[in-house]
């Protein structure tokens, strides 16, 4: 289905209805599987990912993990970042069945895990291994921001130090190829409509600094549009820093709150008050 | 079975097998026999779907099922015959099962798909329930995933996952009548369960598979990865409903419970059979003293409080024990699928 | 998430090709309901392996194909490799693989989901037999290929009973393996055996009986149906299958059903003591 860009030249408004520069609603969670030593659950409009984090533990035989096709970075004297990706057959409109030695999702898969060993301090944790599955419930574009927001959310969750968060967006334009308007705007998180029509970038960034982690381009852009959508990328993965951080902190609150509750009848009485 | 391999030493697995073997059984998180472990459900968590579910064990173990349908069309059409025969075939519903850390196509994640799928097929009614008309039909992809680490063995849970799912499954209302290409009502509200909410026609609920284990002369339901490694048989038991017309006005009281219909069995291969033996006391003094004969006997001879991987099958009676156990009218199943009716349909 | 990079194929389905009806007429079982086929079961046909074995399955009266044909080896126990983790007893690995020209349609060389359906149950049907713990730290491969499948023609596809067939063929695979097993000289506690019985609808009045040793095209419809790896000398079963609506209002059905496949598998067992013995004394 063509995107109608003439109705976004007149009314300024996206398919959905926001404005160029608006986020759609991101809903995090953290510490959601009791089973799973980190936990996360992301939203980022339509886009439904879950992050269950294993580790750091003893590292799984090195040629089981090659065999598996699982990406890996890091390993010997740093702790090995794993990433396992699976797209449920029900996540997107059509049933499709992707297997594991998927190529689209073995790339993404090694995106997370080159990001992560760099980001996180693996050296705390020689020969051992950290073990990231990822569940795609529901896909509607900004598939990889997606999946590095929770991922980083897992981390956390699991006290693996990181030397900041990784927060990442999408951002696109609305010019194509061919058109060489001057108006075109540039686009911040798009959806699956708009990332099927527009050329996009994938950006992360080092916390709410400039310092991009990650960068991720497939479709042709001209290069005159590149810098506007960067600007506008760095500046929505800045915001999406802010609401992972403030799921972080709520989680923490509500932990403390809870959590004391739970120590006084767990432990002594002399913790009573 | 890889995924329930437990570092367990043979004191720890003799410790576990005799106090499951006493009578009554003293499970190690306290539960009686035949109780499951409890769980948290939720139906409609995905709106992608024709149908969702979401189960949470106690221990943190979590799964998601999804159905999605697909129209599809039926291959020899212009086969001739009544209309009102309906002619399903099995292989129009696909099961996938999705375990993290494990390959797709490893052979316990087939053959934990192949015995859910042969369990929901099994009556040959559910394949009816997508034929459309004679040229059309819904292709059914169920989509199972496991959430968190393989903690235990997880039949159970995705079984009741997979049941809930399938409850919670509506598919369009059909406008088109007869052999033309098929419409659909637009309208989500008005569309059709695919197990009908009020019905008494037979095949109207999806089936359950129960994973049950012996250990002595006990039979003990949902074991967790510790019982799982000391039993001597694993027996997967899937069972479903059978609702018939009552005779109104009657007003029978339904309390003898609810009748079972046995769908499939298929033995599971028990982890206790890849565990460490012990070694007896004394056993290893007399090997060095050079007398080779009685070592290799006294290795087959049990020696109490010594663990010993088990040996061989199972009694027909045993396995006739276990089945008796689950068909039991007001029984294990019973429960289950009483506490399963009481999940919100979303 | 389009894939922008490359070029995937299509990702819908195909239907595939049709073909006319076979003109051959329907078989129908000839033999009593408590006859099983005979078989052929030879052992030590694959010098090279440690063990091996040759199992053929009787042919059906008047059908153009043959019946079942598989062969199986054993290879081990041998010592396993030296990334593997320690292991006190000996590591099965069971596969069971159709050769590609097996059955009417062909199959491919990597093993699909039925087929390693089948290698777990063999594994299971297997593990209680041998006495692993005599071999610590080795490993032990048990090859099963079906050279010629039991049902190749269209009919049996189009009827959707073919899945009915993978139990007569997974109670061969015990059959075949448990006497390869033998002929490795593997110490088991018993020769393991499988045996499979059906229950069966009657065309004529809606009665149904059971019978031993099912051909699914031979009958009307099977109801359910049940499979079991049975040890003779224990009186103990190793691996059960049973699938199927068995009747809840009578509740001795399934009971009756294992007994029956139990005693169908005594008489495969009967076949692998003659085919030992003959290896032993060479007569």
């Amino acid at each position: 289905m063509p995107l109608d860009t003439s109705t976004y030249s007149l009314a300024l408004l996206r398919v959905d209805g926001r404005r160029w520069n608006e986020l759609r609603r991101l809903h995090a969670q953290i510490r959601i599987q009791a089973a799973a030593d980190g936990s996360s659950y992301l939203e980022m409009g339509n886009t439904k990912v879950m992050c269950v984090l294993t580790g750091p533990s003893e590292p799984q035989q090195q040629q089981q993990g090659q065999r598996r096709g699982q990406a890996t970075a890091g390993g010997g004297k740093d702790a090995a970042i794993n990433v396992s990706i699976v797209v449920a057959g029900f996540a997107s409109v059509d049933h499709k069945k992707r297997g594991r030695n998927d190529k689209r999702t073995q790339e993404l898969e090694l995106i997370i895990a080159k990001t992560f060993a760099s980001v996180a301090h693996t050296h705390l944790f020689p020969h051992s291994s950290i073990s990231l599955a990822l569940h795609v419930l529901s896909a509607d574009g900004s598939l990889l921001a997606a999946l590095l927001n929770a991922a980083t959310l897992a981390l956390i969750d699991a006290g693996i130090p990181m030397s900041d968060y990784i927060a990442a967006c999408t951002a696109g334009s609305t010019s194509s190829y061919a058109a060489a308007d001057d108006s075109a705007d540039p686009l911040l998180d798009l959806n699956t409509q708009e990332e099927q029509e527009l050329p996009f970038i994938t950006v992360a960034t080092l916390g709410e600094t400039d310092r991009v982690a990650v960068l991720n381009c497939e479709s042709r852009v001209q290069v005159s549009r590149l810098e506007g959508m960067l600007a506008v990328a760095v500046d929505g993965c800045k915001e999406v820093k802010q609401l992972l951080d403030k799921a972080i902190k709520a989680k923490g609150a509500k932990m403390i709150r809870e959590g004391a509750a739970e120590k006084s009848d767990a432990m002594a009485m002399d913790l009573d008050e | 079975m890889a995924t329930t391999h437990t570092l367990l030493s043979p004191a720890e697995l003799n410790y576990l097998h005799t106090s499951l073997s006493l009578r009554p059984p003293i499970r190690s998180d306290g539960r009686l026999p035949t109780q499951f472990r409890p769980l948290t459900a939720e139906t409609g968590i995905l709106q992608g779907t024709n149908g969702s579910a979401c189960v949470t064990f106690s221990d943190g173990a979590e799964a998601i099922v999804g159905v999605k349908a697909e129209i599809e069309k039926t291959p020899d059409a212009q086969q001739s015959g009544d209309a009102d025969e309906k002619k399903a075939r099995g292989d129009w519903v696909e099961i996938s099962v999705e375990i993290p850390s494990q390959r797709d196509d490893d052979a316990a994640t087939v053959f934990l798909g192949e015995m859910l799928r042969e369990a929901l097929l099994g009556d040959g009614e559910f394949a009816k329930k997508l034929w459309i008309n004679r040229r059309f039909h819904w292709r059914l992809h169920i989509d199972i995933l496991l959430l968190s680490p393989p903690l235990s063995y997880p039949l159970p849970l995705l079984s009741l996952t997979t049941h809930l799912a399938l409850l919670a499954t509506r598919l369009p209302k059909l406008k088109s009548e007869g052999d033309e290409d098929p419409m659909f009502d637009d309208d989500w509200e008005s569309s059709v369960f695919v197990y009908p909410r009020e019905g008494a026609s037979e095949g109207t609920r999806p089936p359950i598979t129960l994973l049950v284990v012996t250990v002595g002369d006990n039979v003990i339901f949902d074991p967790t990865k510790e019982e799982l490694a000391v039993a001597e048989t694993a027996l997967a038991v899937s069972v479903a409903e059978v609702r018939r017309e009552r005779p109104r006005g009657g007003m029978e009281v339904d309390s003898k419970g609810r009748e079972l219909k046995l769908l499939s069995i298929r033995t599971i291969d028990p982890p206790s059979r890849l565990t460490p033996p012990g070694v007896p006391n004394g056993t290893a003094t007399t090997a060095t003293e050079g007398k080779p004969a009685p070592s290799n006997l006294s290795s087959e001879t049990p020696v109490a409080g010594v663990w010993k991987a088990p040996l061989g099958g199972t009694k027909f009676t045993v396995v006739d024990g276990i089945i008796q156990a689950v068909l039991e009218k007001g029984g294990v199943a019973d429960e289950v699928l009483d506490g399963l009716d009481g999940v919100e349909l979303a | 998430m389009a894939d922008r990079r490359r070029i995937n194929g299509p990702g819908g389905t195909t239907l595939p090709p049709l073909y006319d009806d076979d003109p051959l007429p329907l078989p129908t079982r000839l033999r009593l309901p408590n006859a099983v086929r005979s078989v052929y079961l030879k052992t030590g046909v694959t010098p090279s392996a440690s063990g091996s074995a040759y199992l053929e399955v009787e042919s059906r009266n008047g059908a153009p194909t043959t019946g079942m044909k598989l062969s199986c080896t054993v290879h081990g126990p041998r010592s396993l490799p030296r990334s593997a983790p320690f292991s006190p007893h000996m590591v099965l690995t069971t596969h069971v693989k159709y050769a590609p020209f097996a059955t009417k349609s062909r199959r491919g060389y990597l093993r699909d989901a039925s087929e390693r359906d089948l290698s777990t149950h063999l594994e299971t049907a297997l593990r209680g037999v041998l006495i692993a713990d005599r071999w610590p730290k080795s490993g032990v491969d048990v090859v099963v290929t079906i050279i010629e499948g039991e049902e190749a023609r269209q009919f049996a596809v189009d009827q959707g009973s073919e899945e009915w067939d993978m139990m007569n063929v997974l109670s061969a695979c015990i059959t075949v393996a448990a006497a390869a097993v033998a002929d490795a000289g593997i110490d088991c506690v018993d020769t393991v055996s499988g045996g499979v019985a059906a229950l069966v609808s009657l065309s004529d009045d809606g009665k149904s009986e059971i019978v031993l040793d099912p051909v699914a095209t031979e009958h009307e419809e099977i109801l359910a149906a049940c499979c079991v790896a049975y040890l003779p000398n224990r009186d103990e079963i190793t691996n059960l299958w049973l699938k199927g609506e068995v009747s809840s209002t009578d509740p001795g059905l399934y009971r009756n059903l294992i007994a029956r496949a139990v005693y169908a598998s005594k008489g495969t067992s009967q076949a692998i003591v003659g085919s030992l013995n003959e290896a032993v004394t060479g007569v």
